[in-house]
């Protein structure tokens, strides 16, 4: 149970490091704030 | 082995000679059509010379704004009167998308079916198992087998459709013709390498079925799907210059270069998504034969035969389906950057509603190979696990699916619209923009990537070490996909609309990411796995095969629609802001009447090709030989089965 646990942690933090990368470079390729609202 | 080893380099040498005599027309025309580019430069400047007083002539490019010397004729300024516009007491304009309707979809399927075959062989060749690489062969040939009476078909629809041009909209085809004249013979050269390609293809299939002549045979098929294709953006480019044009001046005469002619803003797009769009309504189209041949079959070989063939067909049109939608948004995209009121009215405005009917098909489509996927489950010992998951996957799917089609504004009643307080419903109503249909098709879309994947893996247990961590981390990857795709739709209705449509980028490629990574993923982890129950084609519900069948109809319907919506959004002109159709039909029909021909197009191409399915099983013989493949049946069948 532990394991699944660590496991889920780790994949977690992998897969929202990675869409948010994606989310951000994307949008700054097209020369688009994508943390616009944010920065407001 | 000499005497072998002779025959083949004969075999060889006469292959290249013919492949060769087949290109000769083609190469020999290349010279003359530089010529063709310079000539007309050239003659107005020996006039010139001669004539002294007579001046050279320039026009400025419509959309390159490069200068070029005019070399055309004005477009001609049509009037509504029988000589510019014969007819035969009946509207002009259904003949033609008729006849203009029914050449493209078998035209779509003839350049659709030998890109399977190249696909198919290919795996064939490469594959190590001796008796699925016959089964490869022998479905490759099948597919050939369907495309060959159809290819007959799609030549004499071209012929009726040009005879359709000609009688019905003679200045206008004049007028078109002038302006591709270059390239004109080299489209029909090209029309006869494809031919002579395809029939050596066919027939050589039994002579050349070893070693390196089956090698040579599949760079036959490479060759034929090479022409093919040119063929095809030749036709595009017919349409890209109707819809965007180039290489003309303001009165559309032509400036002497036929680049700019055949490039044009809308070209590549076109190209792009037409080429998916065929892979996969061919994919549909064969899916739908196997599914006939399936539900009339009388022997359990024929079935799990069959079974196969819709599977593998049904695999392929899917893989060039899910592209398919970004292509169109490229597209879209393109004919917004080129005129951008040409795309109000396409997705805002007089056409909108074509839309909404196109995202009830595509809705459709996804549904149909979803629930393909989920029976076919069925065919597997140890795919009953997912089973009990499949209604959540339906759930999310509906609930995208209902997203994607909700309208912006409804057609309403004075009433209704008072009783609504405004075009727009207030809770439906939000569900009707771009933001949450990008999100509505990703979902969509990933979920089939999620269908596919359990199916690969279906009566599979992976030995992997790394198999927990690997089975967790795909879960969480889907999980944080769905996510990420519902928050950027939901983030899209907080921020200024220049910067929500960028949004559309980081969907497609979160999509695109599960699509591509988990795939792979899904491979790594199914390498040296456990069987836990063989493949049992055959052993699946008919139902399913219903559903290929309306996965296929779906296909032909959307196809019709797609067409008559990018053919309309030109409106009152034949060639667009340059040529005007003056004919007593240039106005934009109903929803209903379009719907109406779009439904009469699909039955005749569905009648049509039955017949065509039928003259296939007509002295049916399958390739031979030697040793005849073991059928699919229940033997459990290979990786490369899936």
């Amino acid at each position: 149970m532990g394991q699944t646990i660590f496991y889920i942690l780790i994949s977690t933090v992998i897969c929202v490091i990675y869409f948010t990368l994606v989310d951000h470079f994307l949008m700054d390729m097209q020369g688009l704030d994508y943390w616009y609202l944010f920065r407001k | 082995m000499g005497r072998i080893t002779r025959n083949k380099f004969l075999s060889i040498v006469a292959l290249s000679a013919m492949v060769g005599l087949l290109l000769l027309p083609i190469l020999v025309s290349i010279p003359s059509l530089v010529g063709a580019q310079e000539a007309p430069a050239g003659a107005p400047a020996d006039a010139a010379k001669k004539d002294g007083e007579q001046k050279v002539e320039k026009g400025r490019d419509v959309y390159y704004k490069t200068e070029g010397i005019v070399v055309g004729a004005p477009a001609p300024k049509t009037t509504d009167s029988p000589k510019d516009y014969p007819r035969y007491n009946f509207e002009s304009r259904v003949l033609l998308w008729f006849a203009n309707q029914q050449h493209l979809y078998y035209g779509s399927f003839v350049l659709a079916v030998p890109i399977f075959c190249m696909i198919i062989e290919f795996m064939g060749v490469v594959t190590k198992d001796k008796a699925l690489a016959k089964k490869y062969d022998q479905l490759a040939y099948d597919f050939i087998k369907i495309s060959l009476t159809a290819y007959s078909l799609t030549a004499i629809l071209g012929g009726i459709l040009i005879f359709t041009f000609l009688t019905l909209y003679p200045a206008f085809f004049s007028y078109l013709s002038s302006i591709f004249r270059p390239v004109m013979h080299i489209y029909a050269l090209m029309f006869v390498a494809e031919s002579g390609t395809l029939y050596i293809y066919y027939y050589g299939w039994d002579k050349m079925k070893e070693g390196l002549l089956k090698w040579l045979h599949l760079s036959m098929s490479v060759i034929l799907n090479v022409i093919g294709t040119v063929l095809m953006f030749l036709a595009n480019s017919w349409i890209g210059f109707m819809m965007s044009p180039a290489g003309v001046d303001e009165q559309g005469r032509y400036l002497g270069n036929i680049w700019h002619v055949i490039h044009t803003a809308l070209w590549n797009p076109l190209n792009l998504h037409r080429i998916l769009g065929n892979m996969a309504f061919g994919g549909g189209v064969v899916a739908a034969y196997a599914a006939y041949r399936f539900l009339s079959a009388k022997t359990d070989e024929d079935r799990a035969h069959y079974d196969w063939m819709g599977y593998i067909a049904m695999a392929i049109g899917v893989a060039f389906l899910i592209p398919l939608p970004f292509a169109g948004y490229w597209l879209m995209r393109e004919v917004y950057a080129y005129r951008q009121q040409m795309g109000i009215t396409l997705m805002g405005g007089l056409l909108a509603w074509l839309f909404i009917i196109q995202a009830t098909m595509i809705g459709i489509l996804f549904l149909s190979s979803n629930y393909y996927l989920w029976q076919a489950l069925g065919r597997m010992r140890g795919a009953e696990k997912y089973f009990k998951y499949v209604k959540y996957l339906v759930f999310i799917l509906v609930c995208g699916y209902l997203v994607f089609i909700t309208p912006h504004t409804m057609v309403m009643t004075p009433a209704e619209l008072k009783a609504m307080g405004g075009q727009q419903h207030p809770v439906l109503g939000n569900y009707g923009v771009m933001s949450a249909k990008n999100g509505g098709i990703n979902v969509i879309i990933t979920t089939t990537v999620l269908s596919f994947i359990w199916y690969m893996r279906g009566n599979k247990e992976s030995t992997v070490s790394w198999a927990k961590f690997g089975n967790i981390f795909m879960g969480t990857f889907f999980f944080w996909a769905y996510f990420n795709i519902i928050w950027l739709a939901i983030y899209g209705y907080y921020i200024p609309a220049n910067v929500r449509v960028g949004l559309s980028v980081p969907q497609v490629a979160t999509t695109l990411s599960c699509l591509f990574f988990m795939t792979a993923l899904n491979g790594f982890m199914m390498k040296g796995a456990k069987q836990l129950g063989p493949i049992e084609w055959g052993k699946i519900s008919v139902r399913s095969q219903y559903a290929l069948i309306m996965l296929a109809t779906a296909f032909t319907w959307m196809m019709g629609l797609m067409g008559y919506i990018r053919s309309s959004v030109r409106l009152f002109w034949h060639v667009n802001e340059i040529m005007r159709d003056n004919s007593p039909w240039a106005y934009t029909h109903t929803v209903g009447f379009a719907a109406n021909m779009i439904s009469f197009n699909v039955l005749f191409f569905w009648i049509s090709i039955l017949f065509v399915f039928w003259l296939g099983t007509l002295g049916v013989k399958k390739i031979p030989v030697e040793a005849k493949a073991p059928v699919p049946g229940t033997a459990p069948q290979p990786v490369g089965g899936h």
